[in-house]
């Protein structure tokens, strides 16, 4: 167990300002929190090991999550920069023990106005009949920078579960590239979700590639982008079908709003064996037009209308 | 008896082809007002032109007025602030707001909302809440929350286009219990309906005919009217038999 009472305060202070919960703090949820590559506060979860080490740029992370660990309350999480900086590296392994059932929930905060580029590799292992539930959300500036690159690459074991969810909640996106790869085994489910809005000339490039190893294993990578202004969003989503009976099926939607606003989908389904099925949707297109009148009819004008719409799908 | 609404001549054509032809209609303050028609009448259309959704912005010639206000020209949001609001057909899905949300949204500007007092008007119960809005309602269900939204939002004139289509109200009673409760809470109705039954429980009704109002008045003589010559009509009419 270790505090440092004024980093503390920054980051409560510099990470609330972007909209962190308040409660975070106030609550002392964090199990972990760094800032930039200083621990300010680490608790530990029951049947959760965890060794972190400082590095000159960020954090090396290792998780062991005991077999048949069961948590109620989210292991929760904080890789944020409160301060000027250039650079952040983090690098974390995650083991989730056999017949585990955790969440992790993760928020990514990067202070007002700093200019920073990060990036973030994680090693993810759910073992046999393991859950495993692992929630990346994003809060940065108005006026931030941020230059990310995030990847994740994990295996999912016999009859595990791993959902891996990525979102921006608040602020700029800034240049991001998001890339999650999965194996999967005999009768496991993995389920991608990412969801982010860009703005400005925001670039957002988000890769799912799912190998469905296993019999009978699963996979969903589902993705909501919104571009506005003159933003930049790709996706490109890969299943691939190896194994008798697995099925996958990927739905990307993206919407675009402005005329200077670049967009592009990217389903691939591959299948190697008759009794795989792989499916997909992708959709880009404007505002649902119905869904803006409805609002307007109800007195939003048409901003709050279409906000309303975007918050909603990127929930 | 004061009107809230009047459409005073007003043709509309859709690409140079004429839809309404010269409607002229007058809404009383605080009246259930029943729109009757066979399907392709313009019922919609004129629905649609006074709530100026999509293009209808504007009719191609006369005027509609609501409360001393010419609303020709107006934006959508503009017409919902003077206190109109629209339940289309076919409402339209969202992808994460929930049903609490959607209720509180459209009543954000009432300061008497009680969002499970609107549900149980339209016979949901309270569990409906933290239902998203989305395509996991069937579409009986959706309705009933579009006609609960509008309970909220407490307008002064509703437009309800085919509010009891799709929906299995158990009884005349349960449709007629809910309309009342709109209208004593302050909303004039103007609803469009295929059942002369529904037209019945309304204050005044009117028919329409081929991009006109050709009648209006006691509900029960038009409801007679519209079953008498409209329905047989239609038979005359193969094509335009279906929908109800
Ligand atoms: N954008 C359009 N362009 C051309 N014709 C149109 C357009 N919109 C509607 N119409 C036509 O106008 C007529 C009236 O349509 P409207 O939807 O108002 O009928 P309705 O009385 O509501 O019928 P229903 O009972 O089937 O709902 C129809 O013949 C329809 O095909
Ligand atoms: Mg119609």
């Amino acid at each position: 167990m270790a505090i440092a009472k004024n980093l503390l305060n920054i980051a409560k202070k510099e990470f609330t300002k972007i909209g962190l919960p308040e409660e975070l703090f106030t609550k002392n949820k964090f199990n972990l929190l760094v800032d930039r590559n200083k621990i300010v506060t680490k608790y530990p979860a029951p049947g959760v090991r965890s060794e972190v080490i400082e590095t000159p740029t960020g954090v090396k992370t290792k998780v062991y999550i005991e077999p048949g660990t069961k948590l109620e309350e989210p292991v929760t999480l904080c890789f944020g920069a409160a301060g000027r900086t250039d650079l952040q590296t983090t690098e974390s392994e995650i083991i989730v023990g056999e017949g585990a059932d955790v969440k992790f929930q993760v928020y990514g905060a990067m202070a007002e106005g700093i200019k920073l580029k990060h990036t973030a590799k994680t090693k993810i292992v759910v073992e046999k009949n393991a859950k495993f539930v692992f929630i990346d959300v994003h809060y940065n500036g108005e006026n931030t920078l941020v230059d990310l690159e995030t990847e994740t690459d994990a295996y999912v074991g016999e009859n595990a579960y791993f959902k891996s969810v990525f979102k921006q909640i608040k602020g700029r996106a800034g240049k991001v590239r998001v890339n999650l790869k999965a194996r999967v085994d005999r009768k496991g489910v993995v389920v991608f979700e990412t969801k982010m809005i860009g703005k400005k000339d925001d670039e957002i490039k988000v890769e799912d590639i799912i190998y469905l190893d296993g019999e009978e294993s699963r996979g969903i990578s589902k993705s909501r982008i919104i571009a506005v202004d003159q933003a930049k969003a790709e996706f490109i989503g890969e299943t691939y079908g190896n194994a008798p009976r697995c099925r996958g099926h990927i739905d990307c939607s993206e919407i675009i709003r402005g005329k200077d606003v670049v967009v592009k989908a990217v389903p691939v389904v591959v299948v190697r064996d008759e009794t795989a099925k792989v499916t997909h949707e992708a959709a880009i297109g404007s505002i649902d037009k119905k869904q803006l009148e409805t609002l307007m009819a109800r007195g939003l004008t048409e901003d709050e209308a279409v906000d309303v719409i975007v918050q909603g799908m990127l929930r | 008896m004061e009107p809230i609404l009047t459409v005073n001549n007003v043709k509309l054509s859709l690409d140079e082809k004429p839809i309404l032809k010269g409607v002229n209609l007058i809404i009383n303050k605080g009246e259930i007002h029943a729109i009757l028609g066979p399907n392709g009448a313009g019922k919609s259309t004129l629905a649609n032109l006074i709530m100026g959704i999509g293009d209808l912005k504007s009719p191609t010639e006369g005027e509609i007025i609501f409360k001393d206000k010419i609303l020709n020209g107006l934006e959508i949001s503009e017409r919902a602030k003077l206190g109109i609001t629209l339940a289309w057909q076919e409402p339209a899905r969202f992808e994460g707001i929930t049903v609490e949300e959607y209720l509180k949204l459209a009543g954000r500007n009432n300061p008497d909302l009680d969002v499970e007092e609107c549900l149980k008007f339209v016979g949901l119960d309270s569990s409906y809440l933290f239902r998203y809005v989305d395509d996991t309602l069937s579409g009986g269900e959706r309705k009933r929350v579009e006609l609960a939204s509008i309970l909220a939002m407490k307008p002064e004139l509703a437009i309800l286009d085919e509010p009891d289509s799709g929906i299995d109200f158990a009884s005349m009673e349960d449709i007629a219990r809910m309309l009342k409760t709109m209208k004593d809470r302050g909303t004039t109705i103007l609803m469009i309906t295929h059942r002369e039954e529904i037209a019945e429980i309304s204050d005044r009704a009117s028919l329409m005919c081929d991009g006109r109002v050709i009648q209006t008045g006691n509900p029960k003589e038009v409801g007679e009217k519209f079953k008498n010559m409209c329905i047989t009509c239609e038979v005359k009419n193969p094509q335009l038999v279906g929908g109800k």
